[in-house]
């Protein structure tokens, strides 16, 4: 078997601010294949990007990580500044939420295509790197690719924007490709545009994606895994399968729960259905107390007992995997939850 | 001020937005809302759908005032709006709450929580005590606690239940939410949502509900409209509008909204 393209191992993030150090991501161990799609779902403190951004080395000043973080055979987190920059861009490659800010506004768009060629292969002429940015912007369905690299950012829908940056991302067919919400800021219909884009150009280049998003429709119509953050930790990893029909953690449970459905029935009284929403906010490591940092939203939690509130809860392999794959979760509960158990 | 009047009634409303000549801009401006007839009935949620730039925030806010039209008829409680003086918009305001996006950007980072409920009714001179505002806060869910603290202090979530009580301190008849959970985790959106719904049932309240989620609206609301271009292109009960789409429109929204089911 080939070496996954990312090997996370027992990273850590942590800040430092005024001498004092918190981690916002702690022990996360993830590893993903070429031609596969992990989603990363989490909410407001998860680690979620803090988490894309580490694999990219593209921390702010004040993080650090700790661990082992390996992209198509390189050691990330030791790599110096030379090798990291020829890691971005052809090993791995990130697109994010807002196209606008990830573009210069005073470039056109083939500038911003043929210079990630030409940051990483010098030997391109000018002409040729502009050549391929018309080639790109062809396969990520620009209409009239040789007159759209003369455009600027502005010109751009902000679909039309979204494939530029792909187009990007992707010119020098790196191994990983990180996508940080890629598609939140986008019309549902575009939105599925991309999508099927995406899944497209994975197939034909093979590379592995890490598809970090809050959003389960999203997740259900683009990954292959899923790995569940809560407050910097891994709550659950497992299929897409088991994550959305056996969840074994509550707070996977939950989550499922509070997504609206567009298939929802009226129930037996002719009422609406409801949501069933897990009640107080999601919260940070630097938050969170001893034990299970979901414990104090967790209807379960008082079943379970003390534990759940002194011991944190390590990632552990449950048996009930539907389609063989590795089903992780991080909950004292040795049993599946129910939703109805989880929400109200 | 008729009983039977429906709360809210649009009828041919067009909004156009004089936009700076030259930049490649057509002269005559904007036209964002395109003859738009709807209407709000008493206890009823109206969900408002369309992608971005179909005009339906700009159709919420013309149904308080916030936005003039520049032709149709705006009436809410049978009164027409453009009719009012500014006494009697004052008095629109005060039956026609707002509840915005961001709960952040809509709450004073100055103010306490106090300090904000207590200007609604300043505003509308009147006074209130301290009984009062513990009761409005308990109404949506949070302790007394909330009293003293400033935006910064609370969650997205707690922020936005301090906006909802905000719009409900002066008992409207009708609240405007204008994508109030696209800013939230999707934990704390259902609460917001489920929050909603039982003001609607338990005090019967009206809301026109603006969101860009189908989904949301499907469950949240008792009919649809369905915004395209500024114009109105399909309305109806939701469980239709989301059963048997029959606007083109509306049936790619619908096809393009991804379930977060697995194909069994």
């Amino acid at each position: 078997m080939p070496d996954p393209v990312l090997q996370v191992e027992d990273l850590s993030i942590s800040f430092t601010s005024g001498g004092v150090s918190a981690d916002v991501v702690r022990d996360l161990s993830v590893t993903l294949d070429g031609g596969r799609t992990l989603a990363v779902v989490g909410e407001s403190g998860s680690g979620k990007t803090i988490t894309g951004r580490a694999i990219m080395q593209l921390l702010p000043q004040a993080a650090s990580a700790r661990g082992r973080i390996v992209v198509a055979g390189r050691e990330m987190l030791s790599a110096d500044e030379r090798e990291l920059r020829r890691a971005r861009g052809s090993d791995v490659a990130m697109v994010f939420q807002d196209s606008m800010s990830a573009l210069s506004p005073y470039l056109d768009i083939g500038a911003h295509i043929a210079q990630a060629v030409r940051l990483h292969d010098r030997s391109v002429s000018r002409r040729a790197a502009r050549l391929r940015a018309v080639e790109m912007l062809e396969r990520v369905g620009i209409p009239e690719p040789a007159d759209a690299v003369r455009r600027f950012p502005h010109e751009f829908s902000g679909g039309m924007r979204q494939r530029a940056v792909i187009a990007m991302a992707l010119v020098n067919r790196p191994a990983l490709l990180i996508a940080d919400e890629p598609t939140t800021a986008l019309d549902v219909t575009v939105q599925a545009q991309i999508l099927a884009l995406l899944r497209e150009l994975q197939q034909e280049f093979g590379m592995a994606m890490l598809l970090i998003s809050h959003d389960f429709g999203v997740v259900a119509s683009a990954a292959d895994d899923v790995l569940v953050l809560y407050a910097g930790r891994e709550a659950e990893y497992g299929s897409l399968r088991d994550i959305f029909e056996h969840p074994a953690h509550p707070y996977t449970a939950g989550l499922r729960g509070a997504t609206p459905r567009l298939d929802a029935r009226l129930d037996s009284n002719g009422e609406r259905t409801r949501l069933r929403a897990i009640p107080g906010a999601p919260t940070s490591l630097r938050d969170a107390g001893a034990g299970c940092a979901f414990a104090p939203r967790c209807a379960l939690a008082d079943r379970v007992g003390e534990r759940c509130v002194v011991e944190v809860p390590l990632p552990t392999l449950r048996t009930a995997s539907t389609d063989g794959g590795v089903h992780r979760a991080a909950c004292h509960l040795d049993r599946l939850p129910t939703l109805e158990e989880v929400a109200r | 001020m008729s009983a039977d009047a429906p709360i809210l009634e649009m009828t041919d409303v067009s909004k156009r937005f004089r936009t700076p000549g030259g930049f490649g801009r057509r002269r005559n401006g904007f036209l964002a809302v395109d003859g738009v007839s709807l209407r709000v009935e008493r206890g009823e949620a109206l969900g408002l759908v369309g992608e971005s730039g179909s005009g339906k925030s700009t159709l919420a806010r013309m149904a308080n005032g916030l936005v003039t039209p520049t032709s149709g008829t705006v009436r809410t409680d049978g009164q027409d709006v453009a009719a009012l003086s500014r006494r009697g918009l004052r008095r629109l305001r005060r039956n026609v709450a707002m509840v915005f996006q961001d709960p952040l950007a809509s709450l004073n980072p100055r103010q306490t929580v106090r300090q904000t409920l207590e200007n609604v009714y300043r505003a509308h001179g009147e006074t209130t005590s301290t009984g009062e505002l513990v009761a409005l806060l308990e109404s949506v869910g949070l302790g007394p606690d909330y009293l003293g603290r400033y935006p910064h202090e609370a969650s997205g979530g707690q922020l936005q239940r301090v906006a909802v009580a905000r719009a409900l301190a002066l008992k409207p008849d009708l609240i405007i939410a204008d994508e109030p959970t696209s800013a939230l985790d999707v934990s704390v959106r259902a609460q917001i949502l489920n929050l909603l719904a039982d003001l609607q049932r338990d005090q019967g309240i009206s809301f026109l509900h603006v969101s860009h989620d189908l989904a949301v609206i499907r469950l949240y609301s008792d009919r649809v409209a369905v915004m395209q271009r500024g114009r109105v292109v399909e309305t109806g009960p939701s469980d239709e509008i989301f059963r048997s789409p029959q606007h083109p429109c509306t049936q790619a929204l619908v096809a393009a909204t991804p379930e977060a089911e697995l194909p069994t």
